[in-house]
């Protein structure tokens, strides 16, 4: 059994599912803003980096990690539901590419801030976890506490954003907004409201996932740290279906259990040509994702 | 009571209405008759909020509703069955009915019950899809969730569109007795003109943005020439 | 216009081109430096007096574009000669960059779909010309150049494919995915591209001996190095300007404009949905690959870190700026990008920052972006657009 578990493809495994959360979790910030308001965020990563860096950069460096944490949290949703009551807002019924192009400019401008305020050099975090492999009769098993607290965090994050849509009063609001938004509104629905709502809680997961990224000292906080993260984030999105937050789980998982095969027996430089094309395949083959509910335009 | 006075609404260069007046009762049934493109769904659309008049407003007693938002004046009572039904497909009759309930401080279940109890159908069907449901189902859970708030004022749009007679004449006798049993003013939009004049009080009938006729429904269903030019009721 | 009005602009024409030969023929030194000013002036009057005449313009409408490039090509060269090598640098870089917006402006602006990796292709381009250079030392520039149009093609044709198939944002966000791809490709095949440290050309890109005492006037060998590079660049970017500009005016072109606005009806009508996308996609990587070949030769060599996502970014950004979907708005944004980095330098200076400091760094990053998003929010047709609109309310 120990042989099992400490093998090379169980090592795989493990660590794919680690770094496969992660991409669940960018997944799952793009699905919420999508569902909402019908956006691709694609400052969603940068957002992100700039909430982690107002929770961990701008408090003092001794800060316990927890309350940077939940700074950072804060920060994430402030900038989100600024975002969107500044932004996004006055691009709505403009043509498909507008937003497009406002988020890609807002991003180079988040990036380039982070970058002139804090430098780009790559800035570490408190790790609260130890990084240090559990060890099984001396040999190392591919997970670390840190790595099991990285799963956990994801999984309860999903946990609560499931619950809060399918159980809750404000869940029913949320989804009905973002369905109807006109016939919510004649429920008295305040429409308005919710879509500000779903950028926040996209954005504040946003946050806990780059606080996640960074606090990894292999790569640390720097201004561009979530772009990697972010592009595989989207084509998880993309693939389990931009409307599905299961299809974010299952698909970002998935991704990083293959690409993480893919480092190891093949070449890091092939893992991202072979996530672009899984884009591709899973797009020609799906268009609007795997588990989309989406139905396919007709004439 | 609802009161429109002398309201224009225009869609860029298109007058939809033009200085259109008249009074709904209070616990009454007024229907609102016309052809296609008489303005009709864009009166209703005008007293909920969704569209802003050029000129003239609308009262609910004292209250003026005009330039309120929509979720507030809906939050005032004001309940509207759009054109079309606007069921939300993807969640279940009974979420549905939860989300019209949003607005008012009766407890849930009771609400909830009340509507089960006025429409049984709802009842049986309770867990599943709203996608599941007939026209005539659906017509009814639009209906259930706009009442489920407890509005004094319901404003319909063409509830029989798309039904069978059967159903529409049920549904009619439905409308008809909430009215008489809760007090409710209903605002009627309908292009079946005869099965809207059997059990509305008054009729006021619209022609291209304009009122051309309004008085009791009984004198509005007898004028000959009322129910050939615009109202298409052919003998 | 009638024939007597014809025949007077005939004969004015031809006079005036008679007088500038003789008058250069004895006025001017060198028999090379007279036959260049002829050239060049004569080249002008013709075209003015052409484009001058509304019945030219109506008559022969691919003409007037091909005379109206050529003028413009004539100016600028004829300009090119006097400018300090610094500016003719930043002249051909421009240039080279409005090349890529023309293409990008093309596939936006004509078929509505967005792209955020041309940065990518124009590395594409960069690269090929490097490689082959580094093979083949004495194939011609103008070749060259082909190959890295061809290269740019196949690949936009590879993402073009799926591309077909993808609304909006999902096809923004493969293109980025292709974006962020190509730093790997490149270090895949590390061994020709050169790894980390990328490409040197083998030569110096120099005018050709038939030409060269054209551009051997001038002191110093750089600067006749500046003048000969502007001018492939201006010459380059007149050519790519004539197609693009037959492009958007022909069947083509407005069976994209149609797609763009109303693919329901595009369908209705007969028009190939995702051919019509593809050859969008093809030309507009075609053109950067092309823009990316010139930024080859013009620095005699290549660095990968040149074309990474913030590039990409950096194109959207003049496109947008200048005007989506206009030719002028595309030469905009490449006016822009040319003097950019003299105006921030200037901003740097006179505000007292740091020019080595965090900030200085970050200012292009910071005040395109803001630009991008501000454009996008209050002018979204770009300064093209709003000229144009501003135009069309003066009254005639």
């Amino acid at each position: 059994m120990s042989a099992l578990l400490t093998s090379r493809n169980v090592a795989d495994v493990l660590s794919g599912v680690t770094n496969g959360v992660i991409y669940s979790l960018v997944a799952l910030s793009l699905v919420l803003v999508w569902r909402s308001t019908r956006i691709l965020n694609f400052a969603q990563g940068a957002m992100a980096m700039m909430a982690t860096y107002i929770g961990f950069a701008l408090l003092a460096p001794s800060t316990n990690y927890w309350v940077s944490m939940a700074v950072a949290i804060v920060a994430g949703m402030a900038i989100g539901g600024a975002t969107e009551r500044v932004i996004v807002r006055a691009l709505y019924g403009k043509p498909e590419i507008n937003p497009v192009v406002a988020m890609v400019g807002f991003l180079l401008v988040l990036e380039s801030v982070a970058a002139a305020i804090w430098s780009t050099s790559s800035r570490g975090l408190p790790t609260p976890f130890s990084m240090v492999d559990w060890q099984l009769n001396h040999k190392p098993v591919a997970m670390s506490p840190f790595a099991l607290y990285e799963i956990i965090t994801a999984v309860a994050v999903m946990t609560v954003i499931a619950v809060l849509f399918e159980y809750t009063k404000l869940g029913l609001r949320l989804r009905a907004a973002a369905i109807a938004p006109e016939v919510s509104r004649l429920l008295g629905v305040r429409v308005g409201r919710m879509l500000t709502l779903g950028w926040m809680l996209s954005s504040g997961v946003g946050a806990i996932t780059a606080v996640l990224v960074a606090s990894n000292y292999f790569t640390g906080l720097t201004p561009t740290a979530m772009d990697g993260v972010f592009a595989f984030g989207f084509i998880a999105a993309a693939i389990g279906g931009l409307d599905s937050p299961v299809g974010a789980l299952v698909s970002g998982v998935a991704m990083g259990v293959i690409l993480q095969f893919v480092g190891d027996y093949l070449n890091s430089n092939a893992i991202i040509l072979v996530a672009l094309g899984m884009l591709v395949v899973s797009l020609m083959v799906r268009p609007n994702g795997v588990f989309t509910t989406a139905r396919q335009r007709r004439v | 009571m609802i009161r429109v006075d002398d309201v224009s609404v225009a869609y860029g260069a298109v007058n939809a209405l033009r200085g259109v007046s008249f009074e709904a009762a209070t616990g009454a049934i007024t229907a609102v008759l016309g052809a296609n493109g008489a303005g009709k769904t864009t009166l209703l659309r005008t007293i909920s909020g969704l569209v802003a008049p050029r000129s003239g407003s609308v009262w609910m007693n004292e209250a003026r509703l005009t330039g309120q938002r929509t979720e507030d004046i809906v939050r005032a009572g004001v309940g509207h069955v759009p054109e079309g039904r606007g069921v939300i497909a993807e969640f279940t009759v009974e979420e549905n009915l939860r989300l019209g309930a949003m607005i008012t401080s009766r407890p849930l279940r009771e609400a909830l019950a009340q509507q089960y109890e006025w429409f049984p159908v709802l009842g049986e069907r309770r867990k599943q899809a709203a996608a599941t449901l007939s026209g005539g189902e659906r017509q009814m859970l639009a209906m259930a969730r706009a009442l489920i708030a407890g509005p004094s004022v319901l404003l319909l749009d063409e509830p029989s569109l798309g039904l069978a007679p059967l159903v529409t004449a049920q549904l009619m006798r439905t409308v008809a007795d909430l009215c008489a049993s809760t007090g409710l003013t209903v605002i009627l939009v309908e292009q079946n003109a005869r099965s809207a004049l059997r059990i509305a009080e008054r009729a006021v009938v619209l022609y291209l943005g304009r009122i051309v006729a309004d008085d009791e429904a009984a004198a509005v269903g007898r004028d000959d020439q009322l129910r050939q030019y615009y109202l298409g009721m052919v003998e | 216009m009638g024939p007597v009005q014809a025949t007077q602009r005939f004969v004015a024409t031809t006079v005036l081109c008679v007088v500038v030969i003789l008058a250069s023929w004895l006025g001017v030194a060198t028999p090379r430096v007279a036959l260049a000013l002829v050239v060049v002036v004569d080249v002008f009057v013709i075209s003015v007096s052409l484009l001058t005449s509304r019945s030219f313009r109506r008559d022969h409408p691919v003409a007037t574009r091909a005379v109206l490039s050529l003028v413009t090509v004539d100016v600028l060269v004829a300009a090119s000669g006097f400018f300090s090598a610094t500016v003719n640098s930043n002249l051909a870089i421009g240039a080279a960059m409005s090349i890529v917006l023309l293409g990008l402006s093309f596939l936006t602006g004509s078929s509505g779909q967005i792209s955020i990796g041309n940065g990518a292709f124009m590395g594409v381009g960069a690269f090929t010309v490097a490689i082959w250079a580094n093979h083949h030392a004495t194939t011609p520039i103008a070749m060259v150049l082909v190959l890295a149009v061809v290269a740019g093609g196949l690949v936009g044709l590879l993402l073009g494919l799926p591309a077909t198939r993808l609304r909006g944002p999902y096809l923004a966000g493969m293109t980025l995915a292709f974006a962020v791809a190509f730093g790997a490709i490149l270090n895949l095949f590390g061994s020709w591209t050169g790894g980390d440290s990328g490409l040197q050309l083998p030569y110096a890109v120099n005018a050709p001996r038939w030409l060269f005492h054209f551009y051997s006037s001038a002191t110093s060998s750089l600067t006749v190095n500046s003048v000969w590079l502007a001018d492939v660049a201006i010459v380059t970017t007149g050519v790519a300007l004539f197609f693009m500009a037959n492009l958007f005016a022909s069947r083509t072109g407005r069976a994209m404009r149609l797609v763009r606005d109303n693919d329901v009806a595009a369908e209705l009508v007969g028009i190939s949905l995702p051919r019509a996308r593809v050859i969008a996609f093809i030309v507009s990587a075609a053109y950067a690959a092309l823009g990316g070949g010139l930024w080859t030769i013009i620095n005699n060599a290549v660095t990968p870190s040149t074309y990474g996502f913030a590039l990409s970014i950096t194109i959207l950004s003049l496109v947008v700026i200048g005007g989506i979907g206009t030719i002028p708005g595309a030469i905009i944004g490449g006016v822009i990008y040319a003097f950019s980095a003299n105006v921030i330098a200037w901003i740097t200076a006179h505000t007292g920052l740091n020019p080595q400091g965090n900030v200085a760094s970050q200012l292009n990053g910071i005040i395109f972006g803001v630009l991008l998003v501000v454009t996008i929010l209050f002018a979204p047709t770009g300064i093209a657009g709003v000229v144009r609109r501003w135009a069309a309310r003066r009254p005639r």
